[in-house]
């Protein structure tokens, strides 16, 4: 130490126990200099609440459906910062910005506080009591068939309640919608691996092929899929994976990929084809009737159809017959198409053949409490709940979690056909562009105010049941849980099954307490097994890894040829999922708005993401407002010029385009899901997201974009700041 | 403490590097950066603005250059002229770096930054006039001025948004300059808590909000003086040392090349982060 240096016991004398307080103490906002606040001390405090040092809860991040465990810091009994908590195999302590954008989800300024009820435009406050009360002579003056529920994914002990309360009014119409979901995928991984959603090992492929995966943005669970990248990037003994990223629009994930190989839109299955062929021709062995079908994918063949050079195949090809295991993934790019299920089979086919079952592809866990496993959504339940909209067959509609009048495209006619039901009731944190339409409105608490449990659907390791518990005391008394507002929708229904329960945290902890075997606490005593596991914020439950069949078959496989041109409208539009803006949900949280697209580095905006070529083509350069029409609308925003992406393709992102929700989101951007057109996957019935085609035009003005790149836009300029080398050049194993 | 003994010892408070005869003594904080494992994905920098109170300035200060991200990913292309990006980018989280000779502390008119004893570059608040000089002398960018009063600023944090700041840290008024602190104010509990228990704060006992938060693990931090700290065994096998502005490995021609390099390390600025090179395969 510095002799000289004065220590902190020195200074406090210096100062003196009444000089030190006031300079310990934060300067901050507090107005305590002003009177407006008083300074109480904590005379019985809590045994663990110390003043001044924060105490970590554990709980689960409702961000994204990913289930990723958090702990938030709590002093003086607010909630401050988020972290991961290190205990859930999820996340393993890690997070990602979206998720730390929580606490602005939870102190937003624009939540709803109390119970609204539609009186002609306007929202008029009423009392739960009330609330409640006109659902329960709502719901009894209807029949039972015409009760319609509309959910996002669900899980745990809240949906075992809402399926009780279907249950209690007789109705089964439960409806799971998620906006952006990775439906055609779980369809074409149960046809081809027998399960939904198999376990992914990225950690243990030494070759990554992803057809527009990206795993480490916005694809089923990221923080989950970054961790196993670091270790596939930088192996213990040293080795380092290869990611090869084939797609139109790059995401993320092709942005950190080795090779990032630009496709025409929708032919990701022909190039699938063709690397079994030329694999199989390279001398690995292929099902006879496999061969059979992918003979005609030529090398040239597919370097034509596909765009991607010859030579590029034949280096692919290299490396995966090569390097062993690999893992070929298909993702929301490869899918979005008509032809979106044959796209996801040849992939899955490509992964067979080069044996990743087993081992980069492994099998999941059953879920041990299957009434709390978690309902996966997709659009054609949106769609079948339209129809029976259009055509009268509902006339109470519930929805939770869900924003269909922004997510739906025009071309449902959502927003009209919600219209005909006479009594909607929306649950709902902000007043978003379905509250609007809604007949009554009930505030929830925010997911750090509130108890749940969730299973999500894709778990690193065995099953694992998360813990959502309140973080810190409700900001506004008027808000409930979604699990308070069922339960008492339930003790309307069915009183004696339900009365003993004073709120649904008293159902929940009872639920769980009186299963205590099961969840791994049958030796000890309630208290402790309930406060330990509150403690954990994660129950991991033993679960039977499920069948996998893993027989490659190309039964029935057809992979149409690529698209036709279309004069009138040229362009492909790729609406991209943001890693922070996702469906849209989280637009109202600011850092999320300010924190810059991580390729275009453009903040509070959408724009219109084209290649030079087109931009030169269409006459335009970055800045310049054009608008993008296809046959079911247009929107008009900045073009943003770039090399990552296909001539032939426009991509805008989707998130933002809010007509309600709250200050930070309304008026910023347009929404891109206004104007996809209604085509469909023909086998599973799915929104195809990427077959919208568009034209593109210029509308006169030109804007300066507000970005975070600099003028040079992203080129060094000679110097060395981000540098980079060939990784043979490298021994990793070396490393510390 | 008297104005005599500040004099006399000045060596001992003006904390001057590089310094070979007057090594750190207890503490030298400094991170180590892997762009291989980076992914560009922004966590870090969400995590920095939840951490430090950071204002979101909206989208017209944005756009004049008033932003506040601490720690900000650059993103820069690598095309050389070929249609397609088709190595990806390249991504760079470029925070304050801590330099121990740093260009931004002798400049000040009225020393509001200056070097600590831990070999941080800190920023003193109450003392900043807003000269903004440090600003135009730091070669990083990484010197975020405050033009306007963010806390009474209409929605910077509104009610109840307020209640998110963090106490442990300042919230800056109007007309001061503010910079990555390396989370101070983590560093200083680390430190008392140790203290208490008569040792030096142990590796991973304290980390930085952008590392903690990062999902691929690409930063690592620590004490340099500790030789058990991850930090200080990547920077030895990288082989760059702190008091150099030029590494001799980079003289050297090997057939395998380390991947530890420094930002402008010419200038002579002797940052206190070292990045790892981005890799790329070749046979694809």
């Amino acid at each position: 130490m510095i002799e000289n240096s004065f220590n902190r016991r020195g200074f406090l004398k210096v100062l003196g126990w009444g000089g030190a307080t006031v300079a310990l103490s934060g300067c901050g906002n507090t107005s305590v200099e002003d009177g407006k606040e008083f300074v109480t001390s904590y005379v019985q405090t809590a045994d663990y609440i110390i003043p001044s040092i924060g105490t970590y809860f554990n709980s689960t991040c409702a961000q994204c459906d990913a289930g990723c465990g958090i702990m938030g810091r709590v002093r003086e009994g607010r909630v401050l910062k988020l972290e991961g908590n290190p205990k859930s195999s999820i996340n393993n302590g890690k997070m990602c910005g979206l998720g730390q954008a929580g606490v602005q989800a939870h102190y937003n300024p624009d939540r709803i506080r109390e119970p609204l009820l539609r009186n002609g435009d306007k929202g008029e406050a009423i009392t739960w009591e009330k609330a409640l009360g006109l659902i329960n002579e709502k719901v009894g003056g209807v029949k039972a068939e015409n009760i319609a529920f509309l959910t996002g994914g669900i899980s745990g002990h809240v949906k075992a309640l809402l399926k009780n309360y279907l249950d209690a009014l007789g109705s089964g119409h439960h409806y799971v919608y998620e906006a952006v979901a990775p439906s055609i995928m779980r369809a074409a991984n149960k046809k081809a691996y027998g399960t939904e959603m198999p376990r992914l090992r990225l950690d243990k492929a030494k070759v990554i092929v992803s057809f527009g995966a990206d795993f480490l943005g916005a694809w089923i669970s990221p923080v989950h899929f970054s961790q196993q990248y670091a270790r596939f990037r930088k192996a213990d003994n040293g080795e380092r994976g290869v990611l090869v990223q084939v797609e139109s629009k790059m995401t993320l994930t092709g942005a950190n990929a080795d090779r990032w190989l630009a496709i025409r839109p929708g032919t990701e299955g022909i190039l699938a084809l063709g690397l079994i062929n030329a694999l199989a021709a390279a001398g690995l062995s292929v099902p006879e009737d496999v061969a059979a079908v992918v003979r005609e994918y030529t090398t040239d063949r597919v370097s034509k159809d596909t765009g991607v050079s010859t030579e590029h195949i034949g280096r692919l090809v290299a490396l995966l017959k090569e390097r062993s295991p690999s893992l070929v993934i298909a993702g929301s790019a490869a899918e979005g198409y008509a032809h979106g299920s044959q796209n996801a089979t040849a992939i899955a086919l490509l992964n067979q053949v080069l044996g990743n079952v087993g081992k980069t592809v492994e099998a999941p866990s059953s879920i041990p409490f299957p009434q709390m496993a978690p309902a996966t959504g997709n659009r054609f339940a949106l769609q079948s709940l339209n129809d029976n909209m259009a055509q009268d067959k509902v006339k109470v509609l519930f929805s939770y979690g869900v924003n269909p009048v922004f997510t739906a495209p025009a071309s449902m006619k959502l927003k009209e056909n919600l219209k005909k039901v006479p009594f909607k009731v929306v649950f709902a944190h902000y007043m978003d562009e379905t509250a609007l339409e809604a007949d009554l409105v009930l505030p929830l608490n925010s997911a750090l105010e509130d108890w749940a449990t969730v299973m999500p659907e894709y778990v690193a390791e065995g099953a694992q049941l998360n813990i959502q518990q309140p973080l810190m005391e409700k900001l506004y008394p008027g808000t409930l849980g979604v699990g308070d507002i069922l339960l008492a929708l339930l003790k309307q229904r069915r009183p004696d099954e339900y009365k003993g329960y004073e709120d649904f945290y008293s159902y929940l902890r009872s639920a769980m307490v009186s299963n205590k075997g099961a969840l791994g606490g049958s030796a000890t005593d309630d208290d402790t097994f309930w406060d330990a596991t509150l403690s954990h914020g994660v129950v991991k439950l033993a679960g039977t890894p499920v069948n996998m069949s893993g027989n490659p078959s190309a039964k029935g496989l057809v992979v149409p040829g690529p698209f036709t041109e279309d004069s009138a409208y040229p362009f492909h539009l790729i609406p991209a999922v943001s890693a922070s803006l996702r469906d849209g949900r989280n637009a109202n949280e600011p850092w999320l708005q300010e924190s810059p697209d991580p390729l275009t580095t453009i903040v509070w905006d959408s724009w219109v993401e084209m290649h030079p070529k087109t931009a030169a083509k269409l006459g335009v350069v970055e800045g310049d407002i054009v608008e993008v029409a296809s046959k079911s609308g247009a929107i008009k925003a900045q073009v943003y010029v770039f090399t990552g992406i296909h001539p032939d393709v426009i991509s805008v992102p989707l998130g933002n385009g809010h007509e309600a929700l709250g200050r930070y989101a309304k008026g910023v951007g347009v929404n891109a899901f206004k104007i996809l057109d209604s085509v469909f996957d023909k086998e599973t019935g799915e929104l195809a997201m990427h077959e919208t085609r568009v034209k593109v035009s210029k509308a006169g003005q030109r804007v300066v974009i507000v970005k975070d790149e600099g003028p040079a836009g992203g080129n060094q300029m000679g110097r060395k700041i981000a540098v980079r080398m060939s990784s043979n050049k490298v021994n990793l194993s070396e490393e510390v | 403490m008297s104005i005599t003994n500040l004099l006399e010892n000045w060596s001992d408070f003006r904390q001057q590097h590089p310094s070979d005869d007057r090594p750190h003594r207890e503490y030298k904080w400094a991170m180590s950066i892997d762009l291989d494992s980076c992914t560009g994905c922004n966590a870090c920098s969400v995590a920095c603005y939840a951490e430090n109170n950071l204002p979101v300035v909206g989208k017209e200060k944005f756009a004049h250059g008033h932003s506040h991200h601490w720690i900000r990913i650059e993103r820069y292309w690598d095309n050389d002229g070929r249609e397609f990006a088709d190595q990806g980018a390249q991504f760079l989280p470029m925070l304050c770096q801590h330099c121990e000779s740093a260009p931004c502390e002798t400049v000040c008119p009225v020393g509001a930054t200056n070097h600590t004893a831990d070999g941080l570059n800190s920023q003193v608040y109450n003392r900043c006039v807003g000269s903004r000089y440090c600003n135009a002398n730091c070669p990083y960018k990484a010197r975020y001025f405050n033009w306007y009063d963010y806390p009474t600023t209409d929605n910077v944090w509104p009610e109840p948004m307020n209640q998110q700041l963090n106490p442990d840290v300042t919230v800056r008024g109007k007309g001061v300059m503010e910079k990555c602190t390396f989370c101070v104010q983590r560093l200083t509990v680390a430190k008392s808590n140790a203290r208490s228990a008569g040792r030096s704060v142990l590796d991973g006992e304290v980390q930085t909000a952008c590392q903690q938060v990062c999902p691929t693990g690409a930063i690592s931090f620590g004490n340099l003086v500790d030789p058990l700290a991850k930090v200080g065994k990547q920077w030895m096998k990288q082989q760059v040392e702190l008091n150099k502005d030029k590494q001799a490995k980079d003289a050297e021609e090997k057939a395998a090349k380390l991947r530890g390099y420094r930002i402008l390390e010419g200038l002579r600025t002797y940052p206190s982060v070292m990045y790892l090179e981005q890799l790329r395969e070749s046979a694809i």
